[in-house]
Formats: C-alpha cells, structure tokens, sequence
C-alpha cells in the first residue's frame, strides 16, 4: 500500500441535510429529505429545492455563499484542533464556488438600467465575498489561496488543488472543499436547459427527470500525517488521491463514452496506489438528469464491475453545484468512519440502460477505500480517493 | 517552469507581432475611454472552431491559448497531456448581466440557455480544451488580483507532480459598460486616458482593460522558448535586473512601490498599453517574457517620473538575466513573479 | 390545406428561418439559404442538443407554445417544415 501522507483532520458541512455534521448524519441516516419550494428569492418557478434552512441572510456586508462557507469551515477547523491555534503553521485556503465568483445582482442591474447609476452595495458585497481570501482572512492564513470556479466539479477540483499544494510542500495544512448558496440564475438557468425536475430528484432511476437545486457548503482540513502527529493527534482518514480531465466535447453534456470520468478515475486512483477492487464504495455525482446518471452509471458498472456499492447524496442535499465536490468528500468521509452509507434517496426503479443500481437501503461497509466523483459543465471530470485508517 | 509558447489577444491586436509593434510605437490613446479589444480580431475560424455561440471573453482567451500552443514546439499528438488553467477578476460576467437582462425582459421561465451555459467561467477553459483537443486537467481560477500568480502556482505543482507534460496559464477579462461605470464609481479613471505607473499615487489613476494572454508551460528545457517563470516564494530573485511594476490603479494606493525604485534598479511597466485590469500581471509578465528572449529593453510607453526612477526610457538592446513583475493587491499584499532567463 | 394556409405557413417558415439564424448565431448561412424542409440536427443544419433547448425557448417567446416533452419535441424539431407545422397548428400569437 502506498504511503498515505495527507491526512483529513478535520470537517465540516452544511446542506439542507443538516447544519452540522451529528444533525446530517442523523438526516442521512433516518432517509430525510427536506426539500421545499423556493422561499429565499421570489420567483415564478416552483421546482423543488434543497435550502438551508433557519440561517439568514446574515452580515449584509458579504453574501451569503460565504456565510454558509464560515459554517463549515468553522465545524472543520474546531474538529481539526487548528482553530485560534494555528502558530507558525503554513495554512492554505482552496475553495470551490460558482455563485460568490459571479456578478449577478439583478437588483444591482435593474437599478443600472432604468437609472444609468446605481448602489454600489451589491458590488462591494461581491467583492468581500470571494471565498480563498475571506476564508484566508478569517483563519488568519497566510499561505496560498485559491477559489476554483470549475462549475459542478469546483469543490472536488479545490481539494485536489489542495493535495497538490501539501505535496508539494507550499503549505503544512489546506482548508479546502466548496460552497454555494441558491440563487436566481442558476434555477433559471437549468430550468431552461430542461434539466429541472418538477418533483424531487430520483438519481439513477429509470424515472429520473432532472435534478433538484440545492445549497451548501462542505469543508475539510488536510495535512500532512507528520504535523497532525506532531500535533499530538492520531489520523482516522486520508485524502489519497485526485484526478482531473476534460471532455473536450460539448459544453453542456458529457462526453457520451465517459472517457474523461475514466481518465480521472485512473489517475486519482494511480495516485492512491490502489485497484478497483480495494474501493468500498463510490459517492457518485448523480445529479438525477438523463444523461449524467448514463454516462456515470456505465462508467462506474464498466470500471468497478456490476457489485459497485455506490450511492448518489443529491436526493438529500439537491445539486449544490459548487458545493458539491465539498459536500460529498465529507460524506464519503463519513461513510468510510462510521462504516456505513444511507440510501440512495430517491431511487425505485433499476434503469436497465445503465445496468446498476445504487444502494436502497442504509448499507453497512467495511474497506479502506472510497471515492467521490463530479462531472461539471464544460467537460470536466473529477474524482477523489478517500482512505480510512 | 520553461515558457514554450506565448499568446495574446489585447486593445492594439492579436499575437506577439502586434505586441512587439505595441511596445515600439509606445502609448496610443485608447478609444472611447477603455482599452477594448475589437470585435473584428475575433474572428479567427481556424482557431474558433465550433465557436459560434461563444461570447468575446471565451473568442479572446480561446485565440490567446491556441497561439501560445502553435507558438511552441510541442508536439500536437502531445495534447492528450495538455493542462488548461484560466484566470480571471471577474469571468464573462457581461454574459451574465446578458442573463440578467433575459430574467428581467422575459422572466425566470424563459430565459436562453445558451446565455447561460456561457456565464460559467469555466466556458473558456472549455473552449480551449476542445480548440486544441486537450484531455488533461482544465481549471479555472477566478480571484481578482491574485489570480495569475495562483494559476501559475498550480500549474507548477501539475508540471512536477505530473499531472500533466503540458500547460497553458493564462488570464482572460473583459470591460464592458458596467465595468467602465463600476471603475467610475470606485476607481480615479484618468481624464486624458493614461495611466502612469510611476506616480505612486495615494489615487492612482486607471483606465479600464480586457483581453487575454496564454503561456504555454512545461518543465523541458528543450522546449523553453522565451524564459523560466515561477510565482513561487523560493524562486525569489536576489537582485533582477528589471522590476516590471503592475501599477494601473486598480487596487488602492500606489505609495508602497515607492520602495522598490529606492535602490536604483531598472525599472518598467507597460500596463498604459494594455489598461487597467486585475490580472494585468499576465500581460506585463508577457512582456518581460519577450525581452528576456530578445534581450532587449523596451521603452516605458508613459515616462512620467516624479520620483526620479532608474526608467526604461528608450528600446535598447540589454543583457538581461532576470525580470521580477510586481502587484500590490487592495490590502498591499505583494505579488510577485519571476521570470529568467 | 387551402391557399391562405400555405401563406401563413410560408410566412411561418420565412420567420423560423431568421429567428434560427439570430438565436442559435449561424454563422455562413442567411436565412434565404436554409431549404424549407431543411433537417435541423445532424446532418441538415447540425444542431445540437444546447439548439434544441434554445428553439424552446424561442417558440416560447415568439410563439407562444411550450414544448414540454422532449420525445415530442424530437418529431417537431425534425427540420424546418415539421417545427413550422406545429408553430401554424398551435400558435396562439
């Protein structure tokens, strides 16, 4: 086996599943799934969402993607043993988002086009908001720090950018993962690619019809095993492995071969110095459409064999779009601690095109291995290999 | 890291024959109040295959990556291990206020998916990835200031970890309108359209910019076209024989590089040639990339120099070993890049 | 179909013709030059599957209709004479 080298210290995690980790896993594990419809912004649309409920809009003076950031960051840093104790430590901040790096105030907008001029609040709200540097800010980090922008794969793309600062040895510990709060645009956005289910998310079911969208942020601090010692603390997980690869072929669908899933799969899985057969189980990107659900099914059925455990978390949390790479590292984390995974919400029905199910039950599992895989717009395809002591 | 090929699509033109001939004629007054980037140098069908629906921030990064691979030698079967890593301040953010417009004029229930599919700032990673029919790893960075020097950061762990054999860096951002409306209200934009480095002003003034500029990245020393590049601490250097400054004001007070004319280096900046934008690190870098392979000096196009500094004044030829680009973002956090021959 | 209908299809069609060019931004082809029964996707025009979402939405907001289902919406959007049909059948505006 490999060296392991990088362990997780600590997480953190917020989504509709729960405000913290002990309420997600309760969530999770009692199959709860709180969706709703829209009730953070007005619109005419009524597709189901995942929101996180009973937090605010909060400091008006940052938005609220970095507030759910701050959430899970914190739960994180607590657990790490890192929080207000960081003393000459390299730390590095890598985030994933799609919404804080954005300019899309529509009130800010509107207000430009009837008037020529408008406040400048919305614009200094986006510019205090972008994750690396709020979160650098925040934890006192003065190492590198990067806010990946990556779509649906940012948050796995942001801790592999993570594992590659670590061992490189710019940095002794990175707080890395994603967030994104719901917004206007994207719900728009994907109701008009005719990708939004108008009831909640069915992933890999052969009645699937569109994701849910949801919001979220997930978090998790990595460091190398020698600190976390020196630190005085024993490691329970690892982040082995990563890998990343484009599609180069549409901007809006996945390559339908899912080579580029394949080539990510075998590079993360290169790294971990591991074999299909070692992983326990894969928490998939799943997000419920037609042809994601294809294209991932097949390739996890054609690279893991018909046996696959595997699950999609959507059904619990929607597609929290940057969120999600960071959100699904923890519970793949979680997984592989607790030694056991929740069904895979929202699934009855086996979809013969794809050949495999997820699991329907909660399902107990006992290997060392597991791993997380996103597929985003425009192509790229991310996964990471999480091990347990 | 050695750069193999190099890119740029900016106000005065496309490819480094325009930016070379930029560099010569020194400072043009910009029209209408911005360095923009004209809409006729993105139309390059060879290079923007399958383009059509792009928008100008995806065209422009797309032409900048795709020149700065056909500038080098590296072999086209190679693009199997071909990086992309894009970096922008603010991504398309025109097409989204596009998407805003759809929103506002037609409702949430019947707004363009084409508007927004191109809102995602990874749209022109995408792009690039399929102009040049790349499978490696693709990324996009965005962060305001500090975006470049943390793309190149990243790039340099792919290159040794081996992620990749390959990859393109670039920065990538357009003006716009409201862009030119938010640098009113936030910014001191310059009445006479120029801005001028060397005054290390408490207000310095800017003028807004877009374009994009690629370097095509790698560890092989056969390949190395123009010069090494590094954001890395330890690739300091202990006494570069020119300081580039970033100075555009863009990011608050200009007091702090004060400090670095103070020893008597070389010193040059040619952001009044490409205007005023957050990632104009990519474009001064661009620069001192071509005078350590020509080893020539150009001319600063704005002289202003109250402060007495040792400037680039005239084009010469120089020897030249070491160049250091400099930023100081909004809280004067020091940016620095380093490039040699 | 008698006379007047014929008018209003080509008229129909003269109009879907310059609304595809201006929405999906074809490049090298006017409007003039797309055959009345023109396949859309494929061979024919070669659209795709971002096209087919985007003439949704055009037929939407030109139109009208709402194309909800996509495996009706695979015999509509067939070529230019079929989705020009079902805009004369259905059309309220």
């Amino acid at each position: 086996m490999q060296s392991l080298g990088v362990v997780i210290s600590g997480m953190g995690v917020v989504s509709a599943c729960g405000k913290n980790i002990p309420e997600t896993l309760d969530n999770l594990g009692a199959g709860i799934r709180n969706y709703s419809p829209v009730s953070l912004f007005e619109t005419k649309l009524d597709y189901p969402v995942f929101e996180v409920k009973g937090i605010g809009y909060g400091d008006a003076k940052t938005m609220r993607t970095l507030e759910l950031a701050f959430i899970a960051a914190g739960e994180a840093m607590e657990e790490s043993g890192l929080k207000n104790r960081l003393g000459d430590l390299r730390i590095g901040v890598c985030m994933g988002t799609t919404i804080a790096s954005q300019l899309n105030d529509t009130d800010f907008y509107r207000e430009y086009k009837l008037k020529g001029s408008a406040s400048m609040r919305s614009i200094e709200r986006y510019l205090k908001s972008n994750l690396a540097e709020a979160l650098s800010e925040k934890f006192g980090a003065h190492g590198p720090a990067s806010t990946v922008v990556n779509a649906c794969s940012s948050g796995t793309d942001a801790i592999g950018v993570g594992l590659s600062w670590l061992k490189a040895d710019l940095c002794d510990v990175v707080i890395c993962g994603g967030a994104d709060e719901l917004s206007r645009v994207p719900l728009a956005g994907f109701g008009s690619l005719g990708v939004l289910s108008e009831l909640p998310c069915k992933p890999f079911d052969q009645e699937r019809a569109g994701l849910n969208l949801g919001e979220g942020a997930g978090v998790i601090i990595i460091e190398k095993e020698e600190m976390l010692r020196k630190r005085g603390r024993k490691a329970h997980l690892y982040l082995s492995g990563y890998g990343l690869a484009a599609d180069g072929y549409h901007l809006t669908a996945p390559r339908p071969d899912g080579s580029g899933l394949e080539l990510a799969l075998s590079f993360a899985m290169q790294e971990a110095g591991i074999n299909p057969g070692q992983v326990s189980f894969v928490n998939a990107h799943g997000t419920a459409t037609l042809d994601n659900d294809l294209v991932e099914g097949n390739v996890l059925r054609k690279f893991f064999g018909p046996g696959v455990k595997f699950l999609s978390t959507k059904g619990y949390t929607g597609h929290t779009l940057g969120a999600a790479g960071g959100i699904e590292a923890v519970f793949a984390a979680l997984g592989l601690l607790h030694g056991w995974i929740p069904q895979s919400a929202g699934f009855n029905k086996a979809d013969d095109a794809i050949g495999i199910s997820p699991v329907t039950k909660k399902t107990m599992v006992s290997e060392k291995y597991a791993i997380s895989t996103s597929l985003a717009f425009g192509g790229n395809n991310s996964a990471i290999v999480i091990a347990r002591e | 890291m050695n750069i193999a090929g190099l890119g740029i699509v900016f106000n005065r033109g496309r490819a480094l024959q325009a930016l070379e001939k930029a560099l010569e004629e020194g400072w043009v007054l910009p029209q209408d109040a911005a360095y923009a980037v004209s809409e006729d140098i993105l139309k390059d069908k060879s290079a923007l295959k399958e383009m059509r629906r792009a928008d100008a921030f995806s065209k422009m990064a797309c032409l900048a990556a795709y020149d700065a691979f056909m500038d080098s030698e590296v072999d086209g079967e190679k693009k199997r291990s071909l990086g992309v890593i894009l970096t922008t301040a603010f991504g398309p953010y025109v097409t989204t206020l596009r998407f805003l417009d759809d929103i506002i004029h037609y409702g949430d229930a019947s707004v363009s998916p084409t508007i927004f599919s191109h809102s995602a700032h990874d749209a022109a990673a995408f792009y690039i990835a399929l102009a040049l029919g790349s499978r490696g790893p693709t990324l996009t960075i965005t962060q305001f200031a500090h975006s470049f020097s943390q793309g190149l950061i990243i790039a340099e762990t792919w290159l040794k970890s081996g992620r990749c054999e390959y990859v393109l860096v670039g920065s990538a951002d357009v003006c716009g309108e409201v862009m030119k409306y938010i640098y009113r209200q936030k910014l001191n934009v310059a009445s006479d359209g120029k801005i001028k480095p060397f005054s290390f002003a408490r207000a310095p003034v800017a003028v807004p910019g877009e374009g994009s500029v690629f370097f095509l990245l790698t560890n092989q020393e056969t390949l190395k076209k123009y010069a090494s590049i590094s954001a890395l601490p330890e690739a300091a250097l202990k006494k570069p024989d020119v300081y580039i400054l970033d100075c555009d004001g863009t990011t608050g007070s200009e007091e702090v590089y004060r400090q670095i004319g103070k020893a008597g280096p070389l010193i040059s900046s040619y952001t009044p040639i490409f205007g005023s934008m957050l990632t104009v690190s990519s474009f001064n870098c661009a620069v001192a990339a071509l005078m350590l392979k020509n080893q020539k000096c150009y001319a600063a196009p704005v002289q202003d120099n109250p402060h007495g500094l040792n400037l680039c004044t005239i084009r010469k030829s120089a020897k030249i070993n070491s160049i250091s680009c400099i930023r100081y973002g909004c809280k004067k956090e020091r940016l620095e890049i380093f490039l040699k021959q | 179909m008698d006379e007047m209908q014929e008018k209003e299809l080509a008229a129909i069609r003269k109009n879907l013709k310059e609304l595809l060019v201006t929405s999906l931004c074809l490049e090298d082809i006017k409007p003039e030059e797309i055959k009345d029964d023109e396949i859309l996707f494929g061979e024919g025009l070669g659209l795709d599957s971002l096209d087919a979402v985007e003439i949704v939405v055009l037929l939407q907001r030109n139109f009208d209709l709402d194309v909800k289902d996509m495996l009706e919406g695979i015999k509509i959007f067939y070529s230019l004479d079929t989705l020009a049909r079902y805009v004369l059948e259905n059309r309220k505006k």
